[in-house]
C-alpha cells in the first residue's frame, strides 16, 4: 500500500469544487479534484438555462457552458481532475481512499475540501415507489445528459426553482407537464421561472399534494387534492390526472457523509437542508484542515456555491502558507461582496419562511404570481419594467427583487437600469430609444422580457418573445397567443424569426397580434 | 436520590441480559448507559459468533450452558426473533502450523467435554463447499453457530423495558460511592442512583469506573473492525474462523456476510473521538476472506464499522463478586468475545445478585487472579 | 436527548395509522407501521431504528429513506427531527466489491 501526497483534495467536481481548485492551484498548491461521476462539472453539466446574477457571477450563461469554462481554468492551472474515481472514505490524518478502477488507492491531503453536493429529496404518498416516480433532478440526467425523455405526461411535485426549472425542460423536451403542484400555499421558486412555464399553458395547484401514484407495475395516473393549513387533506378535493411519470422536486439534502465521518462536528439545521458540518465563514469544519464548500454545507444555488468554492480554496492556500495572511483577506473581501450580493433579495436565506408582501421599491407583490404562477394582467402596469410609448420598446415582466442584472449591461443604448443594487427591479428609462437590437430579450435568464410594439399603425400589434422550443416558427406560421396565464388570447402570425451567436440559443420570435392583445400576448403556439 | 434494587451500569448486552433476569427473579433495576444509544459499544460491532470451540476452558462453562438451555429458546423468551442458528462452526486451516493451534485448542476443550473435532480437508469441503483449496484442515464444532448481535442486544433491552427495567441513556458514570463500607451509590454527570447492588458490565470503561471504588481490572483497549456486504444468495450457515485468526464470519438470515478481521496492528490503533474505522483493515480482510472463500470476491461491501473491544490480560472476563466492595458485582474484559456467552452471563450476574449457586462455573473468572506470580512458593 | 433519556417515559399507546402498510426503505423494505412501532417498544434513536429493522442499512445506505425515517419517528416521540442523532457515516460511502478492495498495492499515475 502506498499514500500519494497532495497539498489540497477536493471531493466533487462541480461548481465548488471546481472554483476551489482554481482559486488554490492559481496560488501554486498542487490540487487533485475526484469525482466518482464520467463528467465533471456535478450538476452544471445538466442546467441548460441561464444563470442569474451579475456578470462576476457567470449571469445569462448556460450552466452547462460554466462548467466548461471551470473546466478548462483548472485544467489550465494545472489541476488534476479524476473522474470515475469514488471516494469511499475519509479517515484519520486527512487520508483518503479512492476507487479508481478496479482498486483503491490512499490518499493523503495537507488539506482537503469537501464539495460532495446534495442529494434529492423524497416525499411519500401511496404508491411513491412505483417505476415512473422519480426526483425531478433524475428526470433532468435523463434528458439533458442522456437524452431520453422521462415520460410522455407527467405530474411535477414542487415549486421551488427545481421544480419550476425542470418543468420548463421537460416541455423543451416534449413532454407534456400536466400540472405543478406544490402542498404550500404559494409558489416557492423565482416567480419569473413560475411565469415562462404558465404561459405555456402548465396550471398550477398550490396548497395541493399528490394523494396516491396509480398503477400496479408502473405508474398511470395520479390523485392529488387540496389541503388544509395542516397539510391535512380536504374531502371533496380531489383531481385526477393521466400521467406516466410523477417527478418531484421537494428539495435536496447535503451529502455530508464524508464530513461526518471524518469527525467533523455536524448539526442538524433545516434551514441548510438537513446534517450540515458546523463551519466557519469560509467553509473551516472543527478539524483543522478540512473544509467543505457549495450545497453539502447548506442547500443554495450553483452561483453562490462558485464563490463558496472560491473561499474555501483561498482559505486552504492560507492554511498552508502558499499566501499571506493579507492576500488571503483581500482575496476574502472580494468573495464576500460577490456572496453577498447574491444572498439579497426577497430569496436571501435569510428571508426564507417570511411573508413578503411588497418589493423593495415598496410595490405590492402579484398574488396571482405566487399562487398560479403568472402575473395578472391587471397587476403588471405598477412594475417599473412595464411602460408605453410610441414604437418598440422593451417591457420588463421581472416582479420580484432577486439578485440578477444581465439586462441593464446588455442595453447598450442604456433604456433599461437596475442600479448598483443588484436585486433592484429594473426599471425603462423614459428618455431612451430602444433600437430593437434584442439583447436585453436574449439576455433575460428568466425570459420575463419582450419589446413591444404596442400600434404597428394597422390596426395591430407586435411583441417579440424569446423561444426556446423546438422546431422553431417560419416566418409567416400562423398560430394562436397565449397570455401570461397560458389561455388563448387571439389569433397570432409569425412576423419575424431572430437566432443570433449572441442570443446563445434564444431565438427571438416575433408575433403580431391585434392592437389590444400587445400587453396580452406572451406566448406563441402554432397551429396543429 | 434515586432507588432501586440493582443498578446495571452498561447497556450493551452483557448489561441487558442481566437487566432482564434480574427482572425476571423480581429485582428493581436501573440500567445507566452513557451513550445515548443502547448496545452501541461492543455489543453492536462483533461477529455474532455462539460458539464454544476456541475458547478458553474458563469461560466454556458459560457458553456450553447458554447453547444446551438459553439460545434455542432465546427468540421466543424475549418476543423478537435473534436469528440464532446452531448449525457449527468451522475453524479452519491453511497450514500444518494452524492445524497444531487447532488441534490443542481442540483437545483442551474435549477435555471438559465439548464435541470438537479436527476434521480433514474432504469433510470441510462437505461442510462448506465454498471454500478455497487452500484450507487443508479445520477443527469442528457441530454445536457452535451465530445469531444476530444487534438484534439480540435490543431484544435484551426491549424486553427487560418491557419487565419494567428502567433505562436512562446519556449518564455518564463517574464514580461509585461506597456508604458504611458497601457500593451502594452511582454518581453521574447529574444525578445520583441508590441501589443495593452494582453489576459493573461497562466495557473498557469498566477500568475507570472500577477504579473509584480501589479496584483495578487489567484491561486494554483493542480496536475490533467488521464489514457487512449487501445480500448475498443463500450459501452457507454455520460460523467460520480461522487459527490465524484474521477473520470470522457468517450469512445472515438478510444474505448479508457480517465478517470480522484484523490488520495485526489493533492494539495500537488510536482514538480521535469518533467512530473509528481504519483505511488499511477492510482490504486486509478482504484479502483474507477471498483467499478462503473465492466466490465472495464479487460481494459488495456496503459498510464497515469500528468500536473498542475490553481485552483481559489472560483474555477471558471478570464475571464476580467483589469482596472487598460489598455489592459490587463484576461483568467486564470479555475482550472480544462476550456475546455468545452473553445469556449465560446476565443469568449468572442474576445468580450472584440472588446469592445463589451460579448455574455454571465461573470460578476461573475473578476478579482478583491478576496478581505476578511468588516465586517462592 | 433531554426527557427522552428516560426510556420508561409515556409517549402514548401504539395507534395504527391506515398508511402504516407503506414502504419508507425502499432497499429493504420496511414499512412505516414497522418504524412506529419499533418506537413504542422502546427504540428510540435513529440507530436502535436501524439495527433492529434494517431501514437504510441496504444498498443506498438511507439516502432516500434517512430523512423520512427521521420524520416518522420524531413524530411518534413528539420532539423536532432536529433533535435525533442520524446514523453514523462510516465507509464506504458506494458499495464496493471484495476484490477492488483487496487490490490496493499499484500506483497511480498522478
Amino acid at each position: 500500500m502506498k499514500i500519494e501526497r497532495f497539498d489540497l483534495i477536493i471531493v466533487g467536481a462541480g461548481p465548488s469544487g471546481l472554483s476551489a481548485a482554481i482559486e488554490a492551484a492559481k496560488h501554486g498548491m498542487k490540487v487533485v479534484v475526484f469525482d466518482e461521476n464520467a463528467r465533471p462539472g456535478g450538476q452544471l453539466f445538466k442546467q441548460i438555462h441561464k444563470f442569474f446574477g451579475s456578470k462576476e457571477h457567470k449571469a445569462k450563461i448556460r450552466g452547462f457552458h460554466i462548467g466548461e469554462q471551470l473546466l478548462k481554468e483548472a485544467d489550465d492551472l494545472g489541476v488534476r481532475v479524476e473522474l470515475n474515481s469514488t471516494v469511499v472514505g475519509l479517515y484519520q490524518d486527512r487520508e483518503v481512499v479512492v476507487r479508481m478502477g478496479e482498486e483503491v488507492h490512499h490518499f493523503k491531503g495537507d488539506s482537503i475540501i469537501i464539495a460532495t453536493g446534495a442529494a434529492e429529496n423524497m416525499v411519500m404518498f401511496d404508491g411513491w415507489n412505483l417505476p415512473g416516480v422519480m426526483g425531478a433532478g433524475a428526470a433532468q440526467t435523463l434528458m439533458n445528459l442522456y437524452g431520453v425523455k422521462p415520460g410522455e405526461k407527467i405530474l411535477m411535485l414542487g415549486s421551488g426553482n427545481v421544480g419550476l426549472v425542470v418543468s420548463y425542460q421537460l416541455l423543451q423536451a416534449g413532454c407534456e407537464v400536466v400540472a405543478l403542484v406544490d402542498a404550500a400555499p404559494k409558489i416557492g421558486g423565482y416567480g419569473v421561472h413560475a411565469a415562462k412555464v404558465a404561459r405555456t399553458g402548465v396550471p398550477f395547484y398550490l396548497s395541493h399534494t399528490i394523494k396516491k401514484a396509480e398503477g400496479d407495475e408502473y405508474v398511470t395516473g395520479v390523485t392529488i387534492a387540496e389541503v388544509d393549513s395542516h397539510f391535512q387533506f380536504i374531502p371533496g378535493t380531489d383531481k385526477h390526472f393521466d400521467v406516466d411519470t410523477i417527478c418531484v422536486a421537494v428539495g435536496l439534502s447535503p451529502m455530508s457523509q464524508l464530513l461526518k465521518m471524518a469527525g467533523c462536528e455536524m448539526e442538524d439545521n433545516p434551514k441548510r437542508g438537513g446534517q450540515v458540518p458546523i463551519i466557519g465563514k469560509y467553509g473551516e469544519t472543527s478539524v483543522p484542515g478540512i473544509f467543505s464548500a457549495g450545497d453539502v454545507s447548506g442547500i443554495e444555488e450553483a452561483s453562490s456555491a462558485m464563490i463558496e468554492g472560491r473561499m474555501s480554496g483561498v482559505v486552504a492556500s492560507e492554511y498552508l502558507g502558499f499566501i499571506s495572511k493579507e492576500e488571503r483577506d483581500e482575496e476574502l473581501e472580494k468573495l464576500d461582496n460577490s456572496l453577498d450580493a447574491l444572498r439579497q433579495g426577497m430569496f436571501a436565506p435569510k428571508n426564507r419562511g417570511k411573508k413578503i408582501e411588497n418589493t423593495e421599491e415598496g410595490i405590492h407583490i402579484s398574488e396571482n404570481l405566487l399562487k398560479k404562477g403568472y402575473v395578472a394582467d391587471d397587476e403588471i402596469e405598477r412594475f417599473p419594467g412595464v411602460t408605453h410609448k410610441v414604437g418598440i420598446h422593451p417591457v420588463i415582466e421581472c416582479t420580484q427583487n432577486i439578485p440578477c442584472n444581465p439586462c441593464q449591461d446588455a442595453c447598450s443604448k442604456h433604456c433599461i437600469k437596475i442600479g448598483s443594487e443588484i436585486t433592484a427591479l429594473p426599471a425603462v428609462e423614459a428618455d431612451s430609444t430602444c433600437i430593437n437590437c434584442g439583447m436585453c430579450v436574449a439576455s433575460c435568464p428568466g425570459q420575463a422580457i419582450f419589446l413591444v410594439d404596442e400600434d404597428t399603425k394597422d390596426g395591430r400589434a407586435t411583441v417579440t418573445l424569446p423561444y426556446e422550443f423546438l422546431p422553431i416558427p417560419k416566418v409567416g406560421d400562423a398560430g394562436i397567443a397565449l397570455g401570461r396565464s397560458g389561455q388563448k388570447v387571439c389569433d397570432a402570425v409569425v412576423t419575424n424569426i431572430r437566432t443570433s451567436k449572441a442570443f446563445d440559443g434564444t431565438s427571438l420570435l416575433t408575433i403580431s397580434v391585434p392592437k389590444e392583445y400587445a400587453m396580452k400576448a406572451r406566448f406563441f403556439k402554432a397551429a396543429d | 436520590m434515586k432507588n432501586s434494587d440493582v443498578i446495571v451500569i452498561g447497556a450493551g448486552i452483557i448489561g441487558s441480559a442481566s437487566a432482564y433476569y434480574l427482572a425476571k427473579k423480581g429485582y428493581k433495576v436501573t440500567v445507566l448507559e452513557k451513550s445515548d444509544i443502547i448496545g452501541d459499544g461492543g455489543s453492536s460491532r462483533n461477529g455474532g459468533g455462539v460458539r464454544q470451540s476456541g475458547r478458553d476452558p474458563r469461560e466454556l462453562p458459560l457458553a456450553m450452558y447458554g447453547i444446551e438451555k438459553l439460545w434455542p429458546n432465546l427468540s421466543e423468551e424475549l418476543g423478537a426473533d435473534v436469528e440464532y442458528h446452531k448449525k457449527g462452526n468451522l475453524r479452519l486451516g491453511k497450514t500444518e502450523k494452524h492445524l497444531e493451534i487447532l488441534k490443542k485448542l481442540a483437545d483442551k476443550a474435549s477435555a471438559v467435554g465439548l464435541d470438537v473435532r479436527m476434521i480433514g480437508p474432504d469433510d470441510v469441503k462437505e461442510i462448506n463447499p465454498y471454500l478455497s483449496d487452500e484450507v487443508i484442515g479445520a477443527s469442528w464444532c457441530p454445536t457452535d453457530g451465530h445469531a444476530n448481535p444487534l438484534k439480540a442486544t435490543l431484544a435484551y433491552y426491549m424486553a427487560a423495558r418491557r419487565l419494567g427495567v428502567s433505562y436512562i441513556t446519556g449518564e455518564d458514570v463517574k464514580e461509585i460511592k461506597k456508604i458504611k463500607g458497601k457500593a451502594r451509590q452511582v454518581v453521574t454527570q447529574t444525578d445520583t442512583y441508590e441501589a443495593d447492588y452494582i453489576v459493573l458490565a461497562a466495557g473498557y470503561e469498566s477500568r475507570r469506573i472500577a477504579g473509584t471504588v480501589g479496584i483495578d481490572i487489567p484491561m486494554v483497549k483493542k480496536l475490533i473492525e467488521c464489514l457487512v456486504t449487501e445480500a448475498e444468495p443463500r450459501m452457507f450457515e454455520q460460523m467460520l474462523g480461522t487459527a490465524e485468526a484474521d477473520f470470522y464470519g457468517h450469512q445472515t438470515n438478510h444474505g448479508s456476510f457480517v465478517i470480522g478481521g484484523s490488520t495485526g496492528f489493533e492494539l495500537y490503533k488510536k482514538d480521535n473521538g469518533t467512530p473509528v474505522n481504519y483505511s488499511d483493515t477492510v482490504p486486509c480482510i478482504c484479502r483474507g476472506i477471498i483467499r478462503y472463500i473465492p466466490k465472495l470476491k464479487d460481494a459488495k461491501i456496503v459498510r464497515a464499522w469500528g468500536g473498542w473491544s475490553d481485552n483481559m490480560s489472560d483474555g477471558v472476563p471478570v464475571i464476580d463478586t467483589v469482596s472487598e466492595v460489598p455489592g459490587l458485582i463484576l461483568a467486564c474484559g470479555f475482550t472480544g468475545h462476550g456475546f455468545g456467552i452473553a445469556p449465560g452471563v446476565g443469568t449468572v450476574i442474576s445468580n450472584l445478585v440472588a446469592g445463589e449457586e451460579p448455574v455454571c462455573d465461573i470460578s476461573g473468572l475473578k476478579y482478583d487472579r491478576f496478581y505476578a506470580k511468588d516465586v517462592k512458593k | 436527548m433531554g426527557e427522552l433519556k428516560y426510556r420508561s417515559k409515556d409517549i402514548g399507546e401504539f395507534v395504527p395509522q391506515p398508511d402504516d402498510d407503506m414502504i419508507v426503505c425502499r432497499c429493504e423494505e420496511v414499512t412505516k407501521g414497522e418504524i412506529r412501532k419499533a418506537v413504542h417498544e422502546g427504540l428510540w434513536t435513529i440507530a436502535e431504528i436501524r439495527r433492529y429493522l434494517r431501514c437504510g442499512m441496504g444498498l443506498c445506505q438511507g439516502q432516500t429513506c434517512a430523512k423520512l425515517v427521521k420524520g416518522i419517528v420524531a413524530r411518534e416521540l413528539k420532539v423536532s427531527p432536529a433533535e435525533l442523532e442520524p446514523a453514523t457515516s462510516r465507509a464506504p460511502m458506494r458499495p464496493t466489491e471484495m476484490h477492488v478492495f483487496a487490490d490496493e498495492t499499484e500506483e497511480t499515475d498522478l
